[in-house]
């Protein structure tokens, strides 16, 4: 989907960015200092830098000055308020401080290539065609009729494909707040999405966790 | 009224001054006016009796050459010829006036001498038995320029006191405001420095009080500096040292959320991705090794905290056994890297906690190997009360060396991570030191190597 380099001295931090990036079809190149960091970032296009802070040889800010046009998300411990103003003044478009979740990396990975880079605007598999823009699905090309909230959980779904999300991140994502109450809401949407689509293994029922969309 | 301390001494003198010039003069004046009087009165009794006494030789001759003269001819024309040198004259037989150039009657008791009034002039009156009591005298002069004396006098007096107070006044204003300079430029001082500049001093010019004030002032004045710029200096290191507990804690911070995201992470990544069996044994395997870092780096903040809040056990130890005991320790390992461990350690007895020191050259030694490449060598070596760890590996830089005893600080993060360091490790070893009252110091040069020497204090 998108071209990202990690660039993060802590090995164990740098696999688990790239993991979880390429779960959600993403190709991803790891360096471990800031000085190939840097060579990298002025060698190659890539759509999205991920970077550390403290780094050896050269550290995140400084790559950052260096770098020009290509989006750049802040992996850092340093969770001060002067760290993060730094880091937008010098044209950073996210943040995120350790320790941080899987879907939280991921929606913004997306949510900053989204902003930044031209979207994908659709998703094909098996014989299905979603489009994000016009907000239609077809199958075999027809158009499957599906309600809003129906259309937002396949997206989030799809985005986060390969990663299980609980009832209760669905239902923020999805209708975006805090539902305390009745997470059934989400299990009756996954049953229409699966009955309208005729997708049942796609949509995996994770036990005691929730969702996931495999492929 | 706010009156300055100079000018309440200037009202007071001067008034004082004043009242004692005055009372003075009109003393003076008043005195010799008195003496003027008299000296007068004398002039005028002699005259009087000069007169009497011619009068009563004419009398006397009358009464002998001729029997019928009438005594009151005599006395008319004894009063003529006075009248015309401004003498009244007046004779009297038994109260009765027998002749008298005064204008009005005139009633005086004998014998006295008295000053009055006639006609709005001053004369002097003494009244006189003469002839043998058988007349009675009065002589009056005319003194009214003892009056006109007496004005002159007043006159004087007014204009010297005036004269004299005016002067007074002008000098010792100009005496008492001379004087007051230098307080006044004491107080100025003073205004300065309530102002907040601290860097003036008075002046100290000459010996009097006030010099001797400006001195004390200054002396006051450089202990309240002296005040200051210690408060300010203990002020600038507590910022100094806050800073510093700033950073240990950011770096604390940091080495515990590291681990801790990568637990979290890899756990959560085992929990809900769709992934290969493969990637699943890796993220477990992360999450162990990440948990044994944790491990360490609590073990070792554990050790700190108990060397600090802990009395440690001193027993007489040798050196050179701990020495050895590491070396052998620590064979494999250096081994395993290429390294050659050489150890030359004789017994050196001190006081000691043997399992401090052993981690404390545990971890040294172990710096060492790491310093070193493949084919490095690191010697151990004690003498007395000093040990010696050599290494003949990268070394550090001079910036370096000040750092390394910062808990957290690493000379080269990714490699001291990677072997599994948290940069603990010589702060521990430090703290150990101090425990032991000994001294560490570090001589090192880049590609050359690194040397540590620490000294003991002598067994008692």
């Amino acid at each position: 989907m998108a071209k990202i380099l990690i660039v993060e001295d802590e090995k164990a931090i740098n696999d688990l960015v790239k993991f979880n990036l390429e779960l959600v079809g993403h190709e991803c190149k790891q360096v471990f200092d800031g000085e190939s960091g840097l060579t990298e970032a002025l060698k190659f296009k890539y759509d999205l830098i991920i970077l550390d802070v403290m780094l050896p040889e050269y550290s995140g800010f400084e790559i950052m000055e260096h770098i020009e046009g290509t989006p750049v998300i802040f992996v850092t411990a340093k969770s001060a308020q002067q760290d993060k103003i730094k880091g937008f003044r010098l044209g950073a478009d996210d943040y995120i401080t350790k320790p941080f979740n899987i879907v939280e990396l991921v929606e913004r990975v997306k949510a900053v290539l989204r902003r930044t880079k031209a979207y994908i605007n659709y998703f094909e598999f098996d014989d299905i065609r979603v489009e994000f823009d016009t907000r239609r699905v077809y199958k075999n090309g027809e158009e499957i009729s599906l309600k809003p909230r129906e259309f937002d959980l396949l997206e989030v779904l799809i985005n986060n494909r390969n990663l299980a999300l609980s009832r209760e991140k669905l239902l923020r994502l999805v209708w975006e707040y805090d539902f305390e109450g009745d997470t059934r809401t989400v299990d009756v949407h996954i049953q229409r999405i699966r009955k309208k689509l005729e997708i049942f293994d796609r949509i995996q029922t994770v036990y005691k966790t929730g969702y996931r969309f495999e492929i | 009224m706010k009156m300055r301390f100079w000018q309440k001494t200037y009202i007071f003198t001067l008034v004082l001054f004043l009242v004692c010039l005055n009372v003075g003069i009109l003393s003076l004046t008043v005195y010799t006016y008195r003496k003027n009087v008299e000296a007068t009165e004398t002039a005028v009794i002699a005259e009087q009796y000069y007169v009497a006494m011619s009068f009563e030789r004419d009398y006397d001759y009358l009464t002998e050459t001729s029997a019928y003269s009438s005594p009151s001819l005599l006395m008319q024309s004894f009063g003529v010829y006075y009248a015309d040198k401004g003498l009244f004259l007046a004779f009297k037989e038994n109260e009765s006036t027998i002749y008298s150039s005064f204008t009005n009657e005139y009633e005086i008791n004998k014998n006295t001498l008295l000053h009055t009034d006639f006609e709005g002039k001053r004369h002097i009156v003494i009244s006189s038995e003469i002839c043998e009591g058988k007349y009675d005298m009065i002589f009056a002069k005319n003194v009214e320029f003892l009056d006109s004396e007496f004005r002159s006098l007043m006159f004087t007096y007014g204009l010297t006191s005036i004269g004299v107070s005016v002067l007074l006044a002008i000098l010792l204003y100009f005496i008492l405001k001379k004087l007051s300079v230098p307080l006044e430029k004491l107080r100025k001082t003073t205004e300065v420095i309530e102002s907040g500049d601290f860097s003036v001093t008075a002046e100290e010019k000459g010996s009097d009080e006030f010099t001797l004030l400006a001195r004390s002032f200054n002396a006051m004045l450089a202990k309240i500096n002296e005040q200051m710029a210690a408060l300010e200096r203990e002020a600038e290191n507590n910022m100094i040292e806050a800073e510093r507990k700033q950073m240990l804690v950011d770096n604390m911070a940091h080495e515990l959320r590291t681990p801790l995201t990568s637990i979290h992470g890899y756990a959560e990544f085992i929990e809900k991705a769709n992934t290969t069996e493969e990637r699943r044994l890796i993220a477990a395997k992360y999450i162990v090794s990440e948990s044994e870092r944790l491990q360490k780096i609590s073990q070792i903040l554990l050790d700190g905290a108990f060397i600090r809040e802990n009395e440690i056990d001193m027993d007489d130890i040798d050196l050179g056994t701990i020495i050895t005991d590491v070396s052998e320790k620590l064979q494999m390992r250096a081994e395993k890297a290429g390294v050659e461990i050489v150890c030359d350690a004789l017994p050196a007895f001190i006081k000691g906690n043997e399992t401090l020191l052993s981690m404390l050259f545990y971890n040294l030694t172990e710096n060492a190997i790491k310093a070193c490449s493949s084919g490095g060598r690191v010697k151990l070596s004690c003498l007395g009360n000093e040990a010696i760890i050599e290494d003949n590996g990268k070394g550090m830089t001079k910036e370096q060396l000040l750092h390394i005893t910062e808990p957290f600080y690493r000379t080269d993060k990714s490699r001291s991570r990677a072997e599994g360091g948290a940069g603990l490790g010589l702060a521990l070893c430090k703290q150990i030191i101090q425990t032991h009252g000994a001294e560490m110091r570090f001589e090192s040069q880049i590609e050359k190597g690194t040397k540590i020497f620490i000294t003991f204090t002598r067994r008692q």
